[in-house]
């Protein structure tokens, strides 16, 4: 257009010579260019770290599951807890050999998802287990063994009065009548000389008629992925072991999240001292003042009885007389000088702390496992009856800089075997012996579930099939507390079940439930790349005519992956509110300096100015204004996000751990943001000034006429 | 385009035939000239007077091509204005038409340069060393050197007057209207600005239409048009004797 330089320096000339004006309009436009700035930049970071979490320790880039799944994917955890309907993956081996040919795809661990409870029976069982194998070695009659019968007739007792007490509370006593019989014969000289003639008899009855009335013990609800452990291990960089050791390749094993089990499993007295050691180390509260540490405290000290219970007797006699020299109390039992050690306040707490994990800790089970032990999981298989495996634990381990999110501690490893005996495959030959029996019984219609019990169901002897080779225990419906005993498998048992090995073959013929698709490293990076892949792959799986679903890491992580949209969406909102005000003042002020130009407006429309050079003198006002206090936000903006980056961003809550991917976030910026937030300023600009410079092309060159 | 040559000497290069214009009031409407037919040759230095209401200035503003008749016929350089589109008038003020206005109507923003540069850069087709040396030339001729880069509020009521001729002149503009160009001058400056009005009159041809009270403007006219409710109540040569009138 003609005369632009002039439209330059009138809009210039202008703003200098209403300085307030230009000052609030300006500092409006270079606050809401800094925002957008920072705001992005920030988002991007997040999505960013998200990413690594999320990638790095679950997902990989992509995920494939059954295209004709009830539920989408959630790998973080979804809406049904645990009990999400992700259909199958029948065949992944196939799988693997298609999507492996796709140009740009590194790897396809496969994978498979699961709820779990995990026991270690009660603490009766153990004591039980523990005299059963004194018994079979003959030393019974030493010192260790007799301490374990000291310890068995202290449980007894204390069953003893538990059973009582709730008996007041039952309206039919009949089998709690039984029970404390039961107890009552236990307790008696008699059994006690018989238990001397003949301990494995004794621990017989004591097993089936007396523990039962003890209970599960603790259950723990373990969520699980099964998967290739080595490709695992491999490709997902933030997997590290913290204790203990990879399961080996071919092996059956657990490895439990240690974020799970110091939150989950740990023995509750030491999770309530470690939550408000926590919680006054990293946040600074105080016992006194936060009502929920008070409550913590509190509880604390009521929880003495458990640790007394799990003492021996000589490490109760050693602690006895620890604790008494180091509390300074000179009289009381046991008992009384654990609740003391346990009444902690702000004082201290830290010494209390300490003396805790010094003289009580190790000696006793912290943890409902130990490295090396095997565990029973059990689940609900998708057919509707109660599988049990027992396997091995190797190890805990973390997500490294995520150690302390309670998002990636959700999930515990074991090897795809384990998966698939939970899951409930039946293998080809399963499959053909149900058919069988069908036939055989002479149903014409059978029911799944009552053709399944039908299999599954019976005695020991008829579980000849492949399962059962690698130590599987199926029932028909869930243990009842006279079962108990039968499907508790001996120490020789548990020892060849976790002995027996499996090929790469065996394991990677199978079904799965999903499988992560890990890209070259190359090729990774941008959400494009992710998705120019993801097009790929889905398009792989669909020539090869397999039923999948590609899924980006976002898609596939549940809930957690659409926060950042979600806190986009806020941020949007809020810099669009900002904005929405911005404009309605620049649209206010430049309406007023309009108004009080009519004459000068109409004197350039007189002298020959067209519209179109009216509306631009107005608008190039804006725009140069917007451009100036534009580039000022957007090199403050950068300046804030440099700072952030230098100091970081403490995350102060687990969710905010897992989205940082790490203790602190260290936000960076790039072109794109401070172009994006001009590109937004100067769209604001014009869109304010749209109205005024409207008006100002209204003003008819006869305004300049006649006097002023 | 700063002069014009197509039209005939004998032609009038601005025409009014039957020229009656309206301003709504309300629901009424008011009469400001009732069939007003006027020729204005070519290279004339008219002055048009009148009381106020007289439709002086309306007037102007038909032959400014600021606005259009209401009923009847102006054509400037042959073209009717009624007949124009907005943008087409706007480039005939901008290329046959100067302006000055009796509040002088400058860019506060600018300086007396710039001001008088504005016309030129709309314009647009000159060198940059051209525009800048016919508006030293302007700047020179009104005797605003001194100021070249003042900007309006620093100067004298008589000084923002001669940069506004200034600014009407430097197009060299076929036309001139002038709103009352001396009401806000000393005598001197007054008949300075005329002669020199008068000195572009006579070289470049410059048709000069002016409004005034001032009897001594109004004797530099070689033509004086009188207004009264309207209508034009005579059209004759100045008395070169006339004294100036009350303000």
């Amino acid at each position: 257009m003609r005369g632009t330089g002039i439209l330059f320096r009138m809009a210039l000339r202008s703003l200098a010579s209403h300085k307030v004006k230009s000052l609030i309009v300006g500092s409006i436009m270079l606050f809401g260019t800094a925002l957008v700035v920072v705001g992005t930049a920030l988002l991007d970071s997040v999505e960013a770290g998200m990413q690594q979490s999320i990638t790095k320790s679950l997902s990989g880039d992509l995920q494939m599951y059954d295209s004709e799944a009830k539920d989408d994917l959630a790998l973080f955890g979804g809406m049904a807890m645990g009990a999400d309907d992700y259909g199958e993956v029948p065949d992944f081996a196939r799988v693997q050999t298609v999507v492996e040919a796709v140009p740009g795809v590194e790897a396809v661990v496969p994978m498979g998802i699961g709820l779990a409870t995990m026991s270690r029976g009660s603490e009766l069982d153990r004591t039980l287990d523990a005299l059963r194998q004194a018994a079979r070695a003959g030393t019974i009659a030493g010192e260790q063994g007799q301490a374990l019968v000291a310890r068995l007739e202290r449980l007894i007792d204390l069953l003893r009065t538990e059973l009582i007490n709730s008996r007041a509370l039952l309206q039919d006593t009949t089998e709690v009548d039984a029970q404390i019989a039961s107890i009552e014969r236990a307790r008696g000289d008699a059994f006690w000389a018989e238990f001397a003639a003949d301990p494995v008899a004794a621990l017989d009855f004591l097993d089936s008629k007396v523990a039962p009335a003890g209970g599960e013990g603790l259950l723990y609800y373990l969520r699980y992925l099964g998967t290739d452990l080595d490709q695992f291990a491999r490709y997902f960089d933030r997997f590290r072991i913290v204790e203990g050791e990879p399961v080996p390749t071919g092996h059956r094993g657990l490895l439990i999240n240690q974020r799970f089990a110091d939150s989950q499993l740990k023995l509750k007295v030491a999770r309530l001292l470690d939550d408000i050691h926590d919680a006054m180390t990293q946040n600074g509260a105080r016992i006194a003042t936060d009502p929920a540490l008070t409550a913590k405290a509190r509880q604390v000290a009521s929880l003495y009885g458990a640790i007394s219970l799990m003492l021996s007797p000589e490490d109760a006699h050693a602690t006895e007389t620890e604790l008494r020299r180091a509390l300074g109390i000179t009289d009381g039992t046991l008992d009384t000088l654990l609740e003391a050690l346990l009444t902690v306040d702000d004082a201290n707490f830290a010494e209390r702390y300490a003396l805790f994990y010094d003289l009580i800790g190790p000696r006793i089970t912290l943890y409902p496992y130990r490295v090396g032990d095997v565990v029973t999981l059990r689940a609900w298989t998708r057919r509707g009856y109660m599988k049990s495996v027992n396997v091995k634990v190797y190890g805990t381990f973390k997500f490294e800089g995520l150690e302390r999110s309670e998002l990636s501690g959700a999930a515990n490893l074991v090897d795809l075997m384990t998966f698939r005996d939970l899951y409930g495959q039946m293998t080809a030959a399963q499959e053909e012996e149900l058919r069988a029996i069908r036939e055989e019984v002479g149903l014409e219609h059978v029911g799944r579930a009552d053709a399944e019990a039908a299999f599954f169901g019976g005695d020991a002897d008829s579980q000849v099939t492949g399962a059962e080779a690698f130590g599987t225990f199926d029932e028909m419906h869930p243990p009842t507390s006279d079962e108990r005993s039968d499907e508790r498998p001996s120490e020789a048992a548990r020892r060849t079940i976790t002995d027996e090995t499996f090929t790469r073959e065996q394991m990677l013929d199978g079904v799965v439930l999903n499988a992560a698709v890990i890209l070259d490293r190359d090729a990774q990076g941008g959400t494009g790349d992710i998705e120019v892949a993801r097009v790929r792959v889905q398009a792989a799986v669909d020539a090869a005519g397999l039923k999948l679903k590609v899924v980006d890491w976002r898609a596939a992580s549940g809930i957690i992956g659409q926060f950042v949209l979600v806190v986009r969406g806020v941020l949007i909102l809020a810099i669009g509110i900002i904005f929405i005000v911005a404009l309605v003042i620049i649209n206010n002020s430049m309406l007023m300096a309009t108004l009080e130009r009519v004459r000068e407006i109409g004197t350039l429309r007189a002298i020959g100015a067209q519209r179109s050079f009216v509306q631009a003198m107005v608008m190039i006002e804006t725009l140069v204004l917007g451009l100036l206090s534009g580039t000022a936000g957007a090199g403050l903006g950068a300046g804030i996000i440099t700072w952030m980056g230098h100091v970081g961003l403490p995350a102060t809550s687990d969710i905010l751990v897992f989205l940082f991917s790490g203790p602190r976030l260290r936000p960076t910026f790039g072109a794109s943001h401070l172009l994006i937030a001009l590109v937004v300023i100067l769209i604001v600009s014009l869109i304010s000034t749209w109205y005024p410079a409207r008006i100002a092309t209204r003003v008819q060159p006869v305004e300049a006429m006649g006097d002023a | 385009m700063t002069t014009h040559t197509e039209t005939p000497e004998a032609a009038p290069i601005v025409e009014l035939i039957g020229v009656t214009k309206d301003y709504p009031l309300g629901k009424l409407t008011v009469p400001a000239l009732r069939g007003i037919d006027l020729a204005i040759a070519r290279g004339d230095f008219i002055a048009i007077a009148g009381p106020s209401g007289s439709g002086k200035t309306t007037l102007l503003n038909l032959v400014g091509c600021v606005d259009v008749p209401t009923a009847g016929a102006v054509r400037i350089g042959g073209q009717t204005t009624g007949e124009l589109k907005e943008t087409q008038l706007t480039s005939l003020r901008l290329h046959k038409l100067g302006f000055i206005f009796q509040t002088f109507n400058l860019v506060g923003v600018l300086n007396v340069f710039q001001n008088i540069e504005l016309p030129l850069l709309l314009q647009g087709g000159l060198s940059k060393t051209e525009r800048e040396r016919r508006v030293a030339e302007m700047i020179e001729k009104v005797d605003l050197t001194p100021q070249t880069r003042q900007r309006p509020n620093e100067l004298s009521g008589g000084q923002r007057q001669r940069v506004a001729i200034a600014r009407a002149l430097v197009t060299r503009p076929a036309i001139v209207m002038a709103d009352e160009p001396t009401a806000n001058l000393d005598s001197g400056t007054g008949g300075a600005i005329i002669e020199l009005m008068k000195e572009i009159n006579r070289v470049d041809h410059t048709t000069f239409i002016f409004s005034t009270h001032d009897a001594h403007v109004m004797s530099h006219a070689r033509r004086l048009v009188e207004l009264v409710d309207g209508r034009i109540v005579s059209d004759r040569a100045p008395d070169r004797q006339a004294q100036p009138e009350g303000a």
